[in-house]
């Protein structure tokens, strides 16, 4: 682009016009100093200067929007193929158990469960695939191999990216407390909410929104399930090297807790700042309803908040 | 470096223009595509995971 104009300068604009040709563009070369190798050098270096500068522009270019629209076309290979193998095998719905255990037969790679987060708008939704390599989170959110299956009691975990390829967490920080996060797997619905805040841990039981029907089943994880849950608040910003964040019981990577006395977590991982890999934002969600899938029926909690 | 790629392409202005609107444009997809899916992975930006 810069060559057109430097030479179209030179070659046509100026030279054919009749008012200029007479006294200034002869005059003008003639000034121009010879062409010295300082010249060329001094001018190669700028150019390559500014080619650098562009490239790195082109590339913020490319990791906030193109990797958007590469990811959006893999995410949708991934719900195709979630929706035709959900359509093609016939599975009931298995009894309410207290104690059930995973299921789900997940394949690295492949998607298993839909996610929807209502309070981000209908059209948030994502598909979610197993594993947490750059491969697949590519795709769309990425299950924590080895972590608790949706319903599961331990700690359902997922990691999401925050900026480009299709960015499903960008707007995790902004999540409150009884915000609903909505789980389907092909047998049923799980919904979880948020946990309270760590401002709200405090004083919870005298908090108006306690109150609220979207926070039914709701409360600081402390005083219903103990001490052993006390760091596990709906939000919490670590260092990427906290992988005690995704353990059935967060921040209890010892506990032995039998399974029957964990709560039924999902976790929510991601980059924090955005733009940066420094530290991981952290959501903490509990479950507190689950439906069996059935024709037409969707759950309150997805057009409610 | 401009002005030499600028002289060496061959044919009248117009065409020399489309020529080197071509041109950028396969560098931009060469980066796009090729060099920086590749180079993305070994940026620490966009590491989203625990350890």
């Amino acid at each position: 682009m810069i060559p057109r104009v430097e030479d179209d300068y030179d070659d046509e604009y100026y030279d054919d016009d009749d008012y200029y040709d007479d006294e200034k563009p002869a005059a003008k070369k003639d000034d121009l100093p010879p062409d010295s190798l300082a010249r060329k050098t001094v001018r190669g270096v700028g150019e390559a200067l500014i080619t650098m500068g562009l490239v790195v522009l082109l590339f913020v270019v490319y990791e906030v929007y193109v990797t958007d629209l590469l990811s959006a076309a893999k995410q949708e290979d991934a719900t195709a193929a979630l929706d035709s193998e959900w359509s093609s095998n016939v599975v009931t719905p298995p009894p309410a158990d207290p104690n059930r255990k995973s299921q789900l037969n997940l394949i690295e790679g492949k998607a298993f469960a839909k996610m929807y987060i209502p309070v981000f708008g209908n059209d948030w939704k994502f598909s979610v695939v197993e594993g947490t390599t750059d491969k697949h989170l590519e795709i769309g959110p990425g299950h924590y191999k080895d972590t608790a299956q949706p319903g599961e009691a331990g700690n359902f975990s997922i990691a999401g990216h925050r900026v480009g390829k299709g960015a499903p967490f960008n707007d995790l920080d902004l999540l409150e407390s009884c915000n609903s996060i909505v789980v389907q797997t092909q047998t049923q619905w799980f919904v979880y909410r948020v946990l309270p805040m760590s401002s709200e841990v405090q004083g919870w039981a005298t908090n108006p929104k306690s109150k609220e029907a979207a926070c039914a089943g709701v409360a600081p994880l402390s005083t219903t399930l103990g001490e052993v849950y006390a760091k596990t608040v709906g939000q919490e910003i670590v260092v990427p090297s906290q992988g005690e964040v995704i353990a059935p019981i967060p921040h209890q990577v010892g506990a032995t807790v039998p399974a029957d006395k964990q709560a039924r977590l999902l976790t929510l991982t991601t980059c924090h700042p955005r733009f940066s890999d420094k530290q991981r934002l952290i959501v903490h969600a509990i479950e507190t309803k689950s439906y069996p899938v059935a024709d037409g029926f969707v759950p309150p909690e997805m057009t409610g908040a | 470096m401009y002005s030499w790629i600028w002289r060496h392409l061959p044919g009248p202005t117009v065409v020399r223009v489309l020529e080197a609107v071509v041109l950028a444009l396969a560098v931009v997809a060469l980066l796009m595509f090729v060099v920086f899916p590749w180079a993305e992975p070994k940026l620490p930006f966009n590491n989203v995971t625990t350890q």
